[in-house]
């Protein structure tokens, strides 16, 4: 029953060293009349994707379209327009138009916005994500910077920092933007004086130390003439630190990186019953697994090991973070999907019971009566209770207790799980610490969260709290399941379907765990 | 091979090892195939013939290999489609054993409405966009796989992965959820359908250095060859079939073109070219100073016309 052959030849020591470059790395020898691709389409050898957080006077717009005009694969009918386009401080072209596009959208009235662009320079795929940075926007920049790798925080270097600083980088910390650069901009219009970028340097710091950013970097620059944006600046001869472009091109790219515990949320189940394959597939969200590995599902606590990692262009020795493949186990654990596979030194938590900090996105406020579902890696767990405990003020940083909260607003939450799912706290694992309100009943996305405590045990037992239990619907709804293995899943669904009829009615609903089961 | 290295050792493969911005599209894409086919009851793969609908049909066999396809494949045929087109749909049903349905607006084919005689606006609707939700609502599809990349336009700078549809396939601003981190929110409120795009990150380019490393068979249109065509307004148009007559003054002209993108042959301007194999057409079209929706007529119709044909239902 385990015995498997492999689709492609596999080189064990290649696959531990670049595991995803299967295909290329074969293509020069697989034929005589191979095509040279590192000289026809020479694939990047990296991608970073940047969000730019500033407001329009700022000079944002025209920094990223300096950096693009200057070092990037423009094509010739965006230069043109650009060069005909109306001509800004002396002479200069707008370079702001090649980021333009989110007037329309205003009109639209469209709420949320990130608008996406792609350049390549000659080595790395930029991805420039551009939100709104007022304060009504807060919910945009939060989505947008969830995206992110790096973040550039813009300051008009006339007016240093402000309060919105302070609030774009609380934003970027609590989504977990681990890399920023303060770019002091319109230098020009300061003398190209190092005091003033000094002090824009220092007073970033009097409050970002308490962020986990990893590292934060200045740069003083002036977008409209090109200074340390792509070119060395020869009026700040003081700077010696590198130009923009540089430092975006010396970051560590998307996923280079694996990092934290092994975490594979299994997104669906792969079968072929031609080769008696069933395969577990999904992204490994979290560090690495090898074949042989002993890996644990956190709700069933059943283990199993790596027999195989499958992918269409052939077989792995390992996956790390950011693969997408299918893990086939040497034992039929019967995981599903919204299993979150681990080893077994360093597990997600069953939770039932969450602390979180929440970006409420929805323009419906929170409703202490709503039905909400908790969207996690690839769960969607029902909420018994949601409490908001306090709202944080982005610009004093400080917190207040509240029990409302509404659009743009940075809440702390109590959640309480309608039956246990596999979680992290964000700081331990960002995908599986992460997660998505939704309303129930609309399906809208309501608010995106990130957990600081994830606990095991149940809130403080709640007399009111309605037990749903397989026993109850076995004898109606669920008449048609018999065998508990293969029936688990579907009755996690209907539960889950009668637990928002019963919560709408206003009863406080919990659905029996598999563990509860099994005592 | 070694059993376990060193912290210091693992962490130097680790800073050194390279992996190809292709690679994490490809994670990518696939990751978001396998949530749609988990979370939605019915999708379907919008299937146009051409180069991204060639990549998205690769990522969704790479998403559920060595499983079959867990949904079928749409083609809204305008019978205007060039015929080598038609030919490379059949035989890449064949080829992969895929489920392929084929639909027509029939009344809007018996009334005559053709790319030449009817305004492109008229004609897309009656024969692309009238048809898709005709399909979508016959066989109750929850969503829909389609190849659009943000790149394309502006307008689609800022498109979801999941592109929300109300009733009657409206594309409602207000009904577009914002997306954080790798989570995609597939829940359906009443009456809601969903378009989804696996390829929104990808480039122009990227599909092509893709194509070329998975060495996947594309129309031959894409290539060179000598081909009847004709000048009309400006640009390059290939007499397909009988029903393209010409005008006073145009005259039929054996010329080497190829084609940037492909759609019914009316409406699809060639270019001038000598890339007659995939190597010569991605070195062209990595070295290509224009954007490739300049071949596209139907984006010339009017301004802010994909916008509109979008809230229109329009792909």
């Amino acid at each position: 029953m385990t015995a498997h052959s492999n689709a492609l030849p596999k080189s064990k020591a290649k696959a531990a060293k670049a595991p995803l470059k299967v295909v290329s790395d074969e293509t020069s020898t697989a034929s005589s009349t191979a095509v040279d691709l590192s000289k026809i389409a020479p694939e990047l050898s990296g991608m970073l994707r940047i969000l730019t957080c500033g407001s329009v006077d700022d000079g944002k717009s025209t920094l990223i379209g300096r950096l693009l005009w200057d070092a990037t694969d423009l094509y010739d009918d965006q230069r043109e327009t650009i060069e005909r386009g109306k001509k800004v401080d002396g002479g200069n072209p707008d370079f702001s138009l090649l980021m333009d596009g989110l007037v329309a959208e205003r009109e639209q009235g469209i709420t949320i916005d990130i608008a996406w662009r792609y350049f390549d320079t000659a080595t790395r795929r930029f991805v420039v994500i551009d939100s709104p940075g007022h304060e009504q926007y807060t919910r945009n920049m939060a989505s947008g910077a969830s995206h992110a790798d790096v973040a550039i925080l813009l300051i008009d270097a006339r007016h240093g920092i402000k309060k919105q600083t302070r609030r774009h980088a609380a934003i970027l910390d609590l989504v977990g933007v681990k890399r920023v650069i303060l770019v002091a901009n319109k230098m020009d219009l300061v003398d190209w004086s190092e005091s003033a970028f000094r002090k824009i340097e220092a007073d970033f710091e009097t409050f970002s130390w308490r962020f986990g950013f990893w590292e934060v970097t200045s740069i003083p620059a002036a977008a409209v003439s090109g200074d340390n944006v792509a070119r060395r600046s020869e009026t700040m001869p003081w700077y010696t630190g590198p130009t923009l472009l540089e430092h975006l091109e010396a970051l560590p790219s998307r996923v280079t990186e694996p990092t934290g515990p092994f975490r594979f949320p299994v997104q669906t189940v792969l079968r072929d019953s031609r080769n008696d394959f069933r395969g577990l597939a999904g992204t490994v969200s979290g560090g690495s697994v090898r074949v042989g590995e002993t890996v644990v599902d956190a709700l069933s606590k059943r283990s199993a090991k790596v027999l195989r990692i499958a992918t269409m262009s052939g077989d792995l020795e390992q996956a790390s973070q950011g693969q997408a493949v299918a893990i086939q186990l040497d034992t039929d654990i019967d995981v599903a999907r919204g299993a979150v596979l681990s080893k077994a030194d360093a597990r997600p938590v069953t939770a039932r019971v969450l602390e979180a900090r929440l970006v409420w996105l929805s323009e419906t406020p929170y409703d202490p009566r709503g039905s909400y579902l908790l969207r996690t890696a690839t769960d969607l767990t029902p909420v018994s209770n949601l409490k908001i405990r306090a709202l944080l003020d982005l610009e004093t940083l400080e917190t207040h207790p509240a029990d409302a909260c509404s659009t743009n607003d940075i809440a702390l939450a109590d959640i309480a799980l309608g039956r246990p799912a596999a979680i992290d706290t964000f700081g331990d694992a960002p995908e599986t610490g992460s997660f998505m309100l939704v309303d129930a009943i609309t399906g809208a996305s309501i608010a995106g969260g990130v957990v600081s405590v994830a606990k095991a045990e149940a809130a403080a037992a709640d007399e009111n709290t309605f037990l749903l239990t397989r026993s109850m619907l076995a004898r109606g709804l669920n008449s048609d399941l018999r065998d508990k293995a293969q029936s688990e899943a579907e009755f996690r669904r209907r539960a889950n379907e009668v637990a928002l009829i019963l919560r709408a009615a206003g009863v406080n609903v919990a659905i029996e765990s598999a563990d509860d089961y099994s005592i | 091979m070694r059993a376990a290295q060193s912290p210091e050792a693992e962490r130097s493969t680790r800073m050194t090892q390279a992996i190809s911005h292709l690679d994490l599209l490809e994670a990518e894409s696939i990751h978001i195939f396998r949530e749609a086919a988990a979370q939605f009851r019915k999708p379907v793969l919008l299937y146009s013939i051409g180069k991204d609908s060639t990549v998205l049909l690769h990522l969704a066999r790479k998403a559920f290999w060595p499983g079959k396809l867990p949904f079928p494949l749409l083609h809204i045929d305008t019978r205007w489609k060039f015929r080598d087109m038609i030919e490379f749909r059949d035989k890449t049903a064949r080829d992969f054993d895929l489920d392929l349905i084929v639909h027509t607006n029939e009344d809007g084919a018996a009334k005559g409405i053709n790319p030449i005689d009817y305004a492109p606006s008229v004609y897309t609707d009656v024969m692309k966009t009238v048809p898709l939700k005709q399909a979508l609502d016959k066989y109750a599809f929850d969503a829909a796989f389609g190849g659009a990349r943000r790149d394309e336009e502006a307008s689609r700078a800022k498109e979801r992965v999941f592109s929300f549809r109300a009733e009657g396939h409206r594309w409602d601003p207000r009904r577009q959820r914002p997306e954080m981190w790798r989570l995609l929110n597939g829940r359906l409120g009443a009456g809601e359908t969903v378009r989804v795009f696996p390829l929104s990150n990808w480039t122009e380019r990227d599909v092509w250095r893709y194509i070329l490393r998975e060495k996947l068979d594309v129309v031959p249109l894409y290539f060179a060859a000598e081909r009847p065509t004709i000048i009309r307004n400006g640009q390059l148009l290939m007499k397909d079939d009988d029903r393209l007559t010409l005008k006073p003054g145009e005259e039929l002209v054996n010329r080497r073109v190829r084609f940037r993108t492909l759609g019914c042959y009316p409406l699809t301007a060639a270019v001038e070219s000598d890339a007659a194999d995939i190597e010569s057409v991605v070195a062209e079209t990595l070295g290509a100073r224009t954007s490739e929706r300049q071949g596209r007529l139907i984006d010339h119709d009017q301004a802010g016309a994909m916008e509109k044909k979008k809230q229109e239902g329009y792909f």
